[in-house]
């Protein structure tokens, strides 16, 4: 019966991801992210990391993929298609995903994994919650209080690419253009000139 | 496993200081606001004057949180000479961040340098591949925003952009290459591994593709492709940061890591070494012969030097390391003092074509000599510290029996001096009706350039720098 199931998440996971790598609708390949992650969630389930699961479920499923569908909204023209890849493209992108996934899987049914000797471990949210803050061997405050750091760093050059130069906000800054452009005529870099101009 | 207790927080002091920086540096801004420029800039000056101050100071180091932090005297001695590149990377940022367009973004620019800083920090310290990942990630995602931080210009965001979306596919497949490990081995710590980690299909896989994550960030060929489009891309100063801090950080950790955890694979990691670094010095040698913007042809070069540095690694004795991190000490300053002068005449008139610099030497001396030091110290001619760099690396390469490889090097840095010498030729002999203008830097340019030069002089001359290296540093443990 696990087996089924396992099978029947795995294919869910694989057809997904193939939509969500190949959809030309930005919107589409968001919403099946959101397919691959519950799915994921799902693997987590089986295995009986039932904390995990429950995390996979809110953060990914439930917080990220609706960040992403609000920032797609945000940001892009939904109706516009992107660009059609080229035969050429892919076909060497295939060839060369396809020797990877053979080498890769070639190497891994090579090896004979062995169970460990090693005592089952209690995947309870009390033995994560004790892992997450202790500070000996296999704990893990460190990392925890280091991922800080870097969701600060993150937040702060978030606000440096969003944030409009200064001296542009203090004069007439709705004449000028200064969002990222959306449709394809408008990929071509400013001349000198015109940022001096700008930034007059 | 050693106790841990409050004492032993001083062994992360250099990671510690950092973030102490980066709060004050928030809480200046709060307190201050940005409109005050020159406080802005003195104050990160300073501060982090002080924070690399504090790095010198000589106290004992050891293992921390169950072995998932360590320190040793070869570690603290690679962040200190991170810490200077840092600094002399601010002091030459500072006349551009002053300018218009960076009104109001000063602090933010010292506080992601700073928190990529702790990333590499943490990675060079990391006792197991989960703190390496997040020190790795911790380098990277910050630089992303600023190779996108002049956003009025689609080259400065496409760099950004281009730049995270690679990082992302590389960080993936180093991280799939540690799932292996951890299959194969069942413990991530690097202690662990060192004693388990054994010749089987797994563990090479495993091992190929956290060499190619950090192959990445190196800009190995063939995981180059993003080099030069963000370096042309990203501000002056990021790219130098870049080139420089980002790429010495990345391959000090990828020389440690295959000298402890992956000594047993050492035979399969000589191969990969051996052809990516062959690739590496002539890909990057000849790229850069045709190159016309300054920055795309520095970008080039830095993937030359990367091969260089394989040589060293390659070597796998003691000898080696301590070559390969004094090669990175100069490189590092080398490497300033030409990002410095690039970037002093791009902030003054703009210019970054490598025909700009004809007749640079009759109008501005001193930025054309400084140029020169520099050239010459990437190109290895003797008076300059790259010189003894570059010896010191072949003598390890050809001690531990690589005589072809060698070869290959000596044949590449000759053809390194032609492209080299281009630029020195352009500055000194050719002839130009309107060269660059005659222009005075600011004191914090000026000063970024003099560390620089001095460091290119002085660490060749003191021998005592590289006999103190060698005598801290580690071949393959056996």
């Amino acid at each position: 019966m696990e087996q089924y199931i396992f099978y029947i998440l795995a294919s869910i996971i694989l057809v997904f991801s193939y939509l969500t790598v190949t959809s030309r609708m930005i919107l589409r390949a968001a919403v099946y992210l959101l397919f691959v992650l519950i799915a994921t969630s799902g693997i987590y389930f089986m295995l009986n990391y039932n904390f995990l699961a429950a995390v996979q479920l809110t953060v990914y499923a439930g917080g990220i993929a609706v960040l992403i569908v609000f920032s797609v909204l945000l940001t892009s023209q939904l109706n516009e298609k992107m660009e059609k890849v080229t035969p050429v493209k892919m076909l060497s992108g295939g060839l060369i995903a396809f020797a990877g996934a053979i080498l890769t899987i070639s190497t891994i049914t090579q090896y004979e994994f062995v169970a460990n000797g090693l005592a089952e471990l209690d995947p309870s949210p009390k033995a994560i919650g004790y892992a997450m803050l202790s500070y000996e061997h296999n704990g893990y405050v460190l990392p925890f209080e280091v991922i800080s750091v870097l969701l600060l760093a993150a937040m702060v050059g978030a606000i440096v690419i969003a944030k409009r130069p200064a001296k542009l906000l203090n004069e007439d800054a709705t004449e000028v253009d200064m969002s990222f452009p959306t449709s394809k005529d408008a990929y071509k870099s400013r001349t000198k000139e015109e940022i001096d101009s700008l930034l007059k | 496993m050693s106790i841990m207790n409050l004492n032993s927080f001083i062994y992360m002091r250099h990671e510690l200081v950092l973030v102490a920086v980066i709060l004050l540096f928030l809480l200046a801004e709060i307190v201050v606001g940005s409109k005050n420029k020159n406080f802005t800039v003195n104050f990160a000056a300073g501060l982090f004057l002080l924070a690399t101050a504090i790095g010198f100071l000589p106290i004992p180091y050891g293992e921390m949180f169950g072995g998932m932090y360590q320190t040793s005297e070869v570690n603290i001695l690679m962040k200190n000479v991170l810490n200077v590149g840092v600094l002399i990377v601010f002091l030459q940022s500072i006349a551009w961040l002053k300018k218009d367009e960076n009104e109001g973004r000063i602090t933010e620019f010292f506080l992601l340098i700073v928190s990529t800083l702790v990333g590499m920090d943490y990675m060079i310290s990391a006792g197991d591949f989960l703190m390496f990942y997040l020190g790795l990630e911790l380098a990277t995602i910050p630089m992303a925003a600023l190779a996108a931080y002049q956003v009025y210009s689609i080259k400065s965001a496409e760099a950004g952009i281009k730049l995270l979306l690679l990082a992302a596919l590389s960080s993936g497949i180093m991280l799939y290459g540690v799932s292996m490990l951890y299959g194969a081995n069942e413990s991530l710590y690097f202690a662990d591994l060192i004693q388990n980690l054994s010749n089987n299909p797994l563990n090479i896989l495993g091992l190929i593709f956290v060499f190619s994550g950090l192959a990445f960030k190196i800009s190995i060929v063939p995981f180059h492709f993003w080099t030069a489009d963000v370096y042309e891309g990203a501000p002056m100063n990021v790219t130098s940061y870049m080139s420089v801090i980002s790429k010495a950080s990345a391959a000090f950790v990828l020389m440690t890591l295959l000298f402890t955890v992956f000594k047993q694979l050492s035979q399969e990691w000589t191969y990969a070494l051996y052809i990516t670094s062959v690739l590496t010095m002539t890909m990057g040698n000849l790229f850069a012969l045709r190159q016309k913007n300054i920055k795309r042809y520095l970008a080039f070069s830095s993937i030359a030097q990367a091969g260089f540095i394989f040589l060293g690694i390659i070597a796998g004795s003691q000898m080696g390391m301590s070559t390969v991190i004094y090669f990175l000490a100069i490189y590092i300053f080398s490497n300033l003092a030409v990002f410095g002068v690039a970037g002093a005449i791009f902030n003054q008139t703009g210019k970054e074509s490598i025909d700009d610099y004809n007749g640079l030497y009759k109008t501005n001396p001193a930025l054309a000599l400084t140029m020169t030091f520099g050239l010459f110290s990437l190109a290895g001619i003797p008076p300059v510290a790259g010189f003894f760099g570059k010896f010191f690396l072949f003598t390890a390469a050809m001690e531990s029996g690589f005589l072809w490889l060698t070869v290959i090097a000596v044949v590449n840095t000759i053809i390194s001096l032609y492209y080299y010498l281009l630029i020195i030729k352009a500055m000194y002999i050719i002839p130009n009706d309107q060269p660059i203008e005659k222009f005075s830097s600011d004191f914090y340019m000026k000063a970024g350039l003099i560390l620089a030069t001095v460091g290119i002089l002085s660490i060749g001359f003191f021998g005592g720098i590289h006999n103190y290296i060698f005598d801290i540093s580690f071949g393959i443990l056996n």
